[in-house]
């Protein structure tokens, strides 16, 4: 990453929405409760590979979230699904 | 220099921690190890191979490739902060001369230059 | 300072518009299903949000005024970042803090090229610009011309010291404190610390 060449650089903060303060919180209290590393994540993030590039910063920390989760057993991708489901319900 | 204070039961916060044996001291000039292996790595690619002088002792940390797929990460790794200077970096470099920048480098990246 | 004192809701969206994308979806599902699964609680992330939006930004710049008007302290939070803060009343908990100073010859920046690294605990979330990826290729390579972006120009005397946080430190800069601002009260003394400033991006008390 550092040293590649780049464009130039958006000097305005642009904040952060309300779902991604609270998936930054969820994160951190991960990280902090000693639940998972901050270096599995940082290694899952960088294992996702074109999509590090494609997915913007929240997003990125998300899946990276997603796929340590799944590797740990925290819950399984049928458990995910349906709650994914549902929650589409909900808001939809 | 930063001045490290001694760990006791009810320790201080510190940045730092100890590393009595560490391989390499401040002044100590070194060189990036120049290899790419696979993983999880916190050795900038733009500093493997670049010649730099240890600026300070960071102390002795889980070794963080080893953390990322779950590992305990001991024993401990010394951490060292190593500065470059731009030019051994960046053979265009377009800045002036004096132009530093400093990185993390674990001991195990270290060879003595 | 003031600013408006909400609780977010545990679950809520906080008056956000439009459907919730697909990553929003993600990371609610998540949390929800750890939170039935008894590995965290809905108390335990609204606090957490609590602190990165009340606590956190504001403290940065009330350590390095301190270490403005106090110049023992300053000498200590140089020598030790993490330490000074915990004698200041801070817990910085997991952030190892290395502070740099800027002199009339050095100016220090700081990003993380492997990720974005950062004193989240001394000051809150870092700037977009931050995390981007612009950012933190350029910035390592081309330092003088990424600060011009800002509006920072620096001469050609004065050295450029960039530090990555690649690992377990985290950096905050101690800018030079401006002229004119003898007798101050730290609190003042504070409103000239931006963020920006204290990654060194900026220089506080120039006309930018």
């Amino acid at each position: 990453m550092g040293g590649e060449e780049a464009g130039a650089i958006d000097t305005v903060d642009h904040g952060m929405k309300f779902w991604e303060k609270q998936a930054n919180a969820l994160r951190n209290t991960l990280t902090s409760h000693k639940v998972l590393r901050l270096d599995e994540l940082r290694r899952a993030a960088e294992d996702l590979g074109p999509r590090y590039y494609e997915l913007e910063y929240f997003q990125r920390t998300t899946e990276a979230l997603r796929n340590v989760l799944l590797e740990k057993n925290f819950f399984t991708e049928k458990e995910l699904a349906e709650k994914i489901a549902a929650i589409r319900q909900r808001s939809a | 220099m930063p001045k490290k204070s001694p760990q006791s039961a009810s320790a201080r916060p510190s940045a730092y921690t100890p590393a009595p044996d560490r391989r390499f001291n401040p002044g100590d000039r070194v060189r990036v190890k120049n290899t790419y292996p696979p993983g999880h790595r916190r050795t900038p690619w733009y500093i493997r191979g670049k010649p730099g002088i240890i600026e300070r002792v960071c102390g002795a940390f889980p070794n963080p490739e080893e953390l990322a797929y779950g590992f305990s990460g001991e024993p401990k790794r010394v951490l060292y902060r190593v500065r470059f200077v731009m030019r051994d970096v960046w053979p265009d470099y377009q800045g002036a001369a004096h132009d530093l920048i400093e990185v993390e480098i674990f001991e195990h990246w270290l060879d003595p230059a | 300072m003031s600013h408006d004192h909400r609780h977010p809701p545990a679950h809520g969206r906080d008056h956000e518009a439009g459907l919730p994308s697909e990553h929003e979806i993600l990371s609610r599902a998540m949390q929800e299903l750890l939170e039935e699964k008894g590995v965290i609680t809905a108390e335990q992330v609204r606090r957490r949000m609590e602190q990165f939006d009340e606590d956190f930004p504001y403290r940065g710049a009330r350590v390095i005024a301190h270490a403005w008007a106090d110049p023992e302290f300053r000498k200590r939070l140089l020598a030790d970042g993490k330490a000074a803060c915990a004698e200041f009343g801070i817990d910085l908990e997991a952030d190892r803090l290395i502070a740099v100073e800027n002199t009339a010859e050095v100016h220090n920046v700081v990003v993380c090229t492997l990720c974005s690294c950062y004193p989240r605990a001394l000051l809150g979330m870092p700037p977009t610009w931050y995390k981007s990826e612009n950012y933190r290729k350029r910035v390592v390579r081309d330092p003088r011309g990424v600060l011009k972006e800002f509006g920072t120009v620096l001469p050609d005397q004065v050295t450029v010291r960039v530090h990555d946080s690649n690992a377990d430190m985290r950096y905050v800069v101690v800018p030079m404190r401006p002229r004119g601002t003898e007798g101050w009260s730290e609190e003042r003394l504070a409103g000239l610390l931006t963020r920006d400033a204290l990654v060194g991006v900026t220089i506080p008390g120039t006309n930018q």
